[in-house]
């Protein structure tokens, strides 16, 4: 916790960025001490964490780094953000005086290389408008998570997002070329872009995922590809709900075959409900796929998927105009957010998701266990389902969906009543398993608390990352690694 | 609205028995299922044949309302929506109250009991307010009511009450259709909505946000 007053925090914020850069407007901060896992609170506007000391906005690496010298040296906590898209608790300052970073006025993009396929830009670049301008190039990042409107660049690599389109392009741990990153001593490191090398451990990956626990980033090189969307192919076929261990298996089929859709999808029938009710009966899963690439490439995929999928009865094939119609409104912007907030405060209606990982021996029976566990413990439940929506090799995700009414529970005790007794289940269900409990979300302070079961023997190497790299511990706290009692 | 109406009852002394009539098709019985399991008493789909398109025949919808109420399930107050996404023309709920002879208020945002013969109706009337306390029966057309989202049922409510199964009628097409023939629908075409727009030059969002305040917001807000 700081070592001078708020007021010494903000004065000496203001001294180094100046007056203009440092807010300290009350609802700014209220709003600024937590992210989309407190949902609810954000949507009764309770505030239940520590509320910052300042909100600074910053312009330079050289500027992130003054400002991370004058917090270490002063015990200052401080969270890093950007596109404010986070939704594990990963922006709530959990202590007391934080000072929030905010890096989404660097929104420069420094440089689209057409030659050698990689583009370079500041951290508050937002994906979306990098994305929109990259594709009138024809060219794309091949990056498109839900949150695209929303996120950019810094917290994207911040919290190893990954997309849609991730069965082909991979997450954005695939997509790195090189970095800059600011430390809490105020070191600026630069890692350059080269396609590969073997020098030593990627040490890339100190930077993605740290999830402003261990530095700020402050620029990203990401990889191009071309952008074809008129090659696109859109394959669906409907399964009862019972089938769901069939429909992983088939996930898996085309993943061992050696395919590479753009995006392989399983949603169960409860999920399916959400996107396709205008025409999906009742009690049907859905799965899905997208060829995206060269022209001679899109149909072979969807020939060799149809071939495989024409084994199994249990399949009914759909049109893949409906599916081609679902994929264009996938996407969560502003708008959403602000009719979802509406919606909660007229029904206590509330829904989240929870992402997780699993092999492909052990993810249905994550699925299965954890839906049955949360029906049977937690009361006002309206939904709970799920899809798995990137696939590999060795396994998949699950991307846990739920919806409660919220009965009885004041703002302040919405979050152990449900968010958390539903969140506990999940972990418990997957480790138990042998997956991840993380997907794409990040750890967040949500889900912290599991670190040591998450990391096992390896917790050693990141606690040992944390205590070199943040030895005042001033990044994040609470992030990665969960605060002492 | 109803739901609410019912949840403000409590205390009135007045016990509501929520009722839902729809034209419709099978694929709405998934909806009509929720209603169920949001504690509606009965939930009735009178059959729309597949190859008939009524979506814009208030007269029939009309008929077949007038008909369930008169013949089979008496109502005291009925509520109807006008904001379908095909075929809303404003008409079925006048057409309804004029068959049963029962008076009608359109743009309806809020309901309140008052006791077992009267409500308090609020409405938007040439921009104005209006509220009203009115007997019993009356049809009732919702307006631009705030919050008009449906709550949601618990799984376990769903599981309790959905499989209540619907009631059914099924009405003499030929003869509904009979009688529509006094009205053809000749001409459908969209109205053509459009807005001036002006687009803000400027370098910097700053200069944007300047222009955007001395053309526009200034004089306004010093009008306030």
């Amino acid at each position: 916790m700081a070592i001078i007053s708020r007021e010494q925090i903000v004065e000496g914020l203001v001294g180094i960025l100046g007056s203009e850069q440092v807010i300290t407007d009350e609802q700014v901060l209220k709003e600024s001490s937590l992210d989309r896992y407190r949902k609810y609170e954000q949507v009764c506007e309770v505030y239940t964490q520590p509320i910052p000391a300042a909100v600074v906005y910053v312009k330079s690496a050289e500027e992130v780094s003054e400002v991370l010298k004058f917090a270490d040296d002063n015990e200052i906590n401080v969270v890093p953000r950007t596109g404010q898209s986070a939704i594990e608790g990963g922006l709530e300052t959990a202590l007391k005086d934080s000072v929030v970073i905010d890096g989404s006025t660097m929104n420069k993009v420094i440089k689209v290389d057409e030659y050698n396929m990689q583009v370079t830009c500041q951290c508050g670049v937002p994906l979306q408008e990098l994305d929109d301008m990259l594709r009138e190039r024809g060219y794309t990042t091949g990056h498109s998570p839900q949150s695209k409107p929303l996120a950019q660049m810094g917290g994207l690599v911040a919290t190893r997002s990954i997309g849609q389109f991730s069965t082909l392009y991979g997450g954005i741990e695939d997509m790195i070329v090189g970095m800059e990153a600011v430390f809490p001593n105020g070191k600026i490191c630069r890692i350059k872009n080269v396609p590969r090398r073997a020098a030593g451990p990627d040490i890339r990956h100190i930077i993605c995922g740290n999830e402003g626990a261990l530095c700020y980033i402050t620029e990203v090189t990401l990889k191009l590809f071309k952008w074809q969307p008129d090659n696109n192919r859109y394959i669906g076929y409907m399964l009862d709900d019972e089938h769901m261990k069939l429909g992983f298996d088939c996930l898996r089929e085309v993943m061992v075959e050696g395919y590479k859709p753009s995006f392989a999808r399983l949603y169960d029938a409860a999920d399916a409900q959400q996107h396709f009710s205008a025409w999906l009966p009742e009690g049907k899963a859905i799965l899905i796929w997208m060829a995206e690439g060269p022209a001679n490439i899109t149909p072979a995929i969807e020939a060799g998927i149809k071939e495989m999928m024409s084994k199994h009865p249990e399949l009914e094939e759909v049109d893949p105009k409906l599916i081609e119609k679902w994929y264009g409104g996938l996407n969560w912007g502003p708008e959403q957010i602000a009719e979802e907030k509406e919606e909660i405060k007229a029904t206590q209606n509330i829904g989240i998701t929870t992402e997780v990982s699993g092999s492909w021996d052990n993810i249905y029976d994550i699925y299965k266990t954890a839906c049955d566990r949360i029906m049977e413990e937690v009361p006002d439940m309206t939904l709970m389902g799920g899809h798995s929506s990137h696939s590999y090799i060795n396994g998949t995700n699950m991307y846990f969906v739920y919806y409660y009414n919220i009965v009885d529970c004041a703002p302040e005790e919405e979050i152990n009543k449900y968010h958390d007794r539903i969140n506990e289940i999940i972990c418990e269900q997957v480790i138990k398993y042998g997956g991840s409990i993380v997907h794409h979300h990040g750890l967040g302070k949500a889900r912290a608390k599991y670190v040591t079961e998450e990391y096992g023997s390896s917790y050693y190497m990141l606690k040992t990352l944390k205590q070199a790299f943040d030895p005042n511990g001033i990044m994040n706290m609470g992030t990665l690694i969960p605060l002492r009692k | 609205m109803m739901l609410k109406l019912s949840d403000l009852s409590e205390g009135f002394d007045v016990v509501y028995e929520l009722s839902v009539l729809t034209v419709g098709r099978r694929q709405h019985e998934a909806f009509l299922k929720t209603l169920y399991a949001l504690k509606f008493e009965h939930v009735v789909r009178v059959e729309a044949e597949e190859d008939k398109d009524i979506r814009f025949c208030p007269e029939i919808i009309a008929d077949l309302a007038a008909g369930y109420i008169t013949d089979t399930s008496p109502q005291d107050v009925v509520i109807m929506g006008v904001q379908s996404s095909e075929g809303s023309n404003g008409k079925t709920p006048l057409l309804l109250a004029e068959e049963l002879g029962w008076p009608c208020i359109t743009e309806v945002t809020a309901l309140e009991p008052v006791d077992e013969g009267h409500l308090k109706v609020t409405s938007e009337e040439d921009g104005h307010t209006a509220v009203q306390v009115v007997g019993v029966p009356c049809v009732l057309a919702v307006g631009n009511a705030p919050s008009s989202y449906l709550r949601v049922p618990t799984l376990k409510d769903k599981m309790k009450l959905g499989k209540k199964p619907i009631e059914h009628i099924v009405p003499n097409w030929d003869q509904l259709l009979e009688k529509e023939r006094d009205v053809e629908l000749t001409e459908l075409a969209a109205v053509e909505e459009r807005r001036d727009a002006v687009v803000i030059e400027g370098d910097t969002p700053e200069e944007k946000a300047r222009q955007l305040y001395e053309s526009y917001l200034k004089g306004r807000l010093e009008k306030i």
